[in-house]
């Protein structure tokens, strides 16, 4: 697959966006469209530790997974929803076991949709095994594994391909507990988009062949990490104002993979999806309020403002008072889809969206950058200069630096703020050639990261 | 668009909470007063390598012993930082910083002498077998670093036969294990086990990720750590004679 850069952005004004709507839907699995006039619940889950013992126990677990969601779609009435399956390390190992669980749990949904007509459809996430004990493996054996399982599935019963890709972790993950900005924009925006462009070519090749969609990805690995160091008000890990830096670098990394021929829908996780929605035009799927089964945010309201899935990020299937959790959580996330649908169907979208948006708007500087409307301004800068990858990763810090900067009704501590200038200013330092700055990193980090292997990424 | 004061809706505690003075100054109150261990502390303060080195070099050249330079210079300059680390005037990653330049120092007074320095204690660190995020470990490490203890940092994806080879060759006072999922968790529960089979009755501190007090509660050795600024004050409370039980006791917030 050939890579092809968004050089415009697909809505022509922020304000284009709503929830439920993407310029370019998503057709998958059955009768499901994604992104055309209304929005379905994902929903997420994942065994219990000891069902991972065999192929038959992890196969029986996601059957119960999958009957229990599919049959309390039906009890409560919802018209569509998507399943995702994100791969234990055992299911992408030995892909001959994620492909059974696929064809197990693509049963039940088809059992589903002939009898109620429920549209639906699943989505398997292989892991990204690519790594040794000690250091990353992006290319090699474990490559060859990783698109075996992707092959596997798709013949199974996948309908969506999708994966939390690590490249560019090893240089990211020491950068971020250092303040390091050059170094999280070298690990994110280009050691992290180089990856996504390598593998992301490779799947949407096998989702060509197979016939199936290859979906998207998130910069879990990085970004959110950053979003977890940085936690909640009160913790003192990193600034959260660095936090949505590397948010905002991570924007035209994870828009490589549908540069390299994936479609969307984005992964739930990509918080980033917002600026890649409005740069691409595809779907996107976002978690909030409904995962803090997984984990705590600052903008669990916003971050629906213009999904079109709409995720509980994960949750371990056990039993709760109100039924297994997967029954629970795909029950919340399906009455906020109705609320939305009901919104899209009477023309309040708009209202819906900005009522969701104003609520978290001024929380945390993560959720102010977020904010749809700039969002469009990160998307606007990363356009601009489609075709280098560092310059256009360069420019999405520095417009997100500069919305802070110039941030009215948000407030912010002085350590916060301090980060903040310290960003800014490291950001007007770094030259805006990309060779440059890519000899350079290159030569510190092999120094100072020993993991470090440039081979990953063919330098 | 729709724009609503946040009035009512929201409360950003942590700029509500913020104290008035500015790391720098806090750091300033608690410098050495001693001229030759100043700069030392100052520069560790700001994560400067070179000017550790430096001022190490001064030192040394007035006629102190490198290896005492250690405790009474490097140390004191790096509880400096924990402290407002503690306290929340100053963030990790200046934490971390500040362990890289202590450490450089503390590699640069070893050369200097033909003496071993002492050690507050060792702490073994490990990820569970499985699992390959490491960023959780990497912190416990530079903070346990960053308050004396010498670390034994196995990795990540550690057999449980390895950690437990480990903890009989070095005899730590504590083992820190990581995991960032449920599945690979389940791990922990096998290192106890081998552990226990050999009569090692040492706490196994556990946390990150998916990792709940619920489950490190469920073998005998666990003491469950929500934050990774827990370890160092686990060790130092074993140091001062705690058990497991008064771990638990301590630690355990739920």
């Amino acid at each position: 697959m050939a890579i092809n850069r968004f050089t415009t952005m697909a809505y022509s004004e922020a304000d284009e966006m709503v929830f439920g709507n993407a310029k370019k839907p998503v057709k998958a699995g059955l009768d499901l469209e994604i992104g055309a006039g209304y929005t379905t619940a994902e929903v997420n889950y994942a065994p219990r530790p000891e069902a991972g013992e065999s192929m038959e126990k992890l196969v029986n677990e996601y059957q119960r997974i999958t009957k229990d969601i599919m049959a309390r779609m039906v009890q409560v009435g919802f018209p569509s929803v998507v399943l995702e399956t994100e791969h234990v390390q055992q299911m992408t190992n030995n892909p001959s076991w994620g492909a059974a669980v696929a064809h197990a749990q693509k049963t039940i949904m088809e059992e589903y949709h002939e009898e109620y007509g429920i549209k639906c459809a699943l989505r398997h996430t292989p892991g990204d095994i690519r790594e040794h004990k000690e250091f990353m493996e992006l290319r090699g054996d474990k490559m060859t594994t990783v698109m075996e399982s992707f092959e596997q599935i798709a013949e199974s019963g996948a309908d969506l391909l999708s994966i939390e890709s690590m490249g560019g972790k090893e240089i990211f993950d020491y950068a971020v507990l250092r303040n390091d900005v050059p170094g999280m924009l070298y690990a994110i925006g280009c050691l992290g988009t180089m990856d996504m462009e390598y593998l992301w070519q490779e799947i949407a090749g096998v989702a060509q062949k197979k016939g199936v969609t290859a979906a998207g990805d998130t910069d879990c690995a990085q970004a959110n990490t950053a979003m977890f160091i940085a936690g909640g008000l009160l913790d003192k890990n990193l600034a959260h104002t660095l936090a949505i830096l590397a948010r905002a670098i991570s924007a035209p990394r994870s828009l490589a993979a549908y540069e390299a021929g994936a479609v969307g829908p984005g992964k739930d996780c990509g918080y980033e999806n917002i600026i890649v929605k409005a740069i691409s035009g595809m779907p996107m799927s976002f978690e909030g309020k409904t995962s803090t089964c997984a984990h705590s945010d600052v903008m669990g309201n916003l971050i629906m403002q213009c999904c079109d899935l709409w995720s509980n990020e994960s949750v371990e299937y056990h039993g709760e008072f109100g039924g297994t959790t997967v029954q629970c959580w795909s029950e919340s996330l399906n009455y906020d889809c109705a609320l939305m649908n009901t919104a899209l169907k009477s023309g309040n979208e708009k209202i819906l969206r900005d009522l969701l948006m104003a609520s978290d708007r001024f929380r945390d500087p993560q959720s102010y950058v977020l904010a749809y409307d700039n969002a469009y301004t990160v998307g606007e800068a990363i356009v601009k200069d489609a075709d280098d990858v560092f310059l256009r990763a360069k420019n999405a810090a520095v417009a997100c630096c500069d919305l802070l900067n110039n941030a009215e009704g948000l407030e912010m501590t002085k350590f916060e703020l301090g980060a903040l200038e310290k960003a800014t200013a490291e950001l007007d330092a770094i030259t805006s050639e990309s060779e440059t700055f890519m000899s350079e990193c290159m030569e510190r980090f092999k120094k100072e990261v020993p993991v470090f292997k440039p081979e990953n990424y063919a330098l | 668009m729709l724009i609503v004061d946040k009035e009512g809706i929201l409360i950003r505690y942590n700029v509500k909470m913020e104290k008035s003075m500015t790391p720098e100054e806090a750091a300033a109150e608690l410098y050495p007063k001693e001229e030759l261990y100043r700069p030392i502390a100052e520069a560790i303060f700001e994560g400067e390598e070179d000017d550790v080195v430096e001022g190490l070099e001064a030192a040394i050249a007035a006629g102190k012993d490198p290896i005492a330079l250690i405790d009474d210079a490097l140390m004191v300059g790096m509880k400096v930082v924990t402290d407002l680390y503690d306290q929340g005037v100053i963030f990790l990653p200046n934490v971390m910083m500040s362990a890289d330049a202590m450490l450089d120092g503390i590699d640069f007074c070893k050369t200097q002498s033909n003496e071993a320095p002492v050690q507050k204690g060792k702490v073994v660190c490990m990820v569970a077998e499985g699992d390959v995020h490491d960023i959780g470990k990497s912190i416990v490490a530079a903070l346990l670093r960053a308050n004396g203890y010498e670390v034994i940092d196995l990795g990540r994806d550690v057999p449980s036969a390895e950690a437990l080879a480990a903890v009989k060759e070095h005899e730590p006072i504590m083992m820190t294990g990581t995991a960032l999922m449920t599945t690979t968790m389940y791990a922990f529960k096998e290192v106890n086990d081998l552990l226990v089979e050999s009569g090692i009755t040492m706490p196994f501190a556990c946390g990150g990720g998916a990792v709940n007090q619920d489950f490190v509660s469920t073998y005998s050795l666990g003491v469950y750590g929500e934050e990774a600024a827990d370890a160092p004050k686990m060790a130092d409370a074993i140091l001062a004679g705690a058990d497991i039980a008064a771990l638990r006791e301590k630690f355990h917030q739920h």
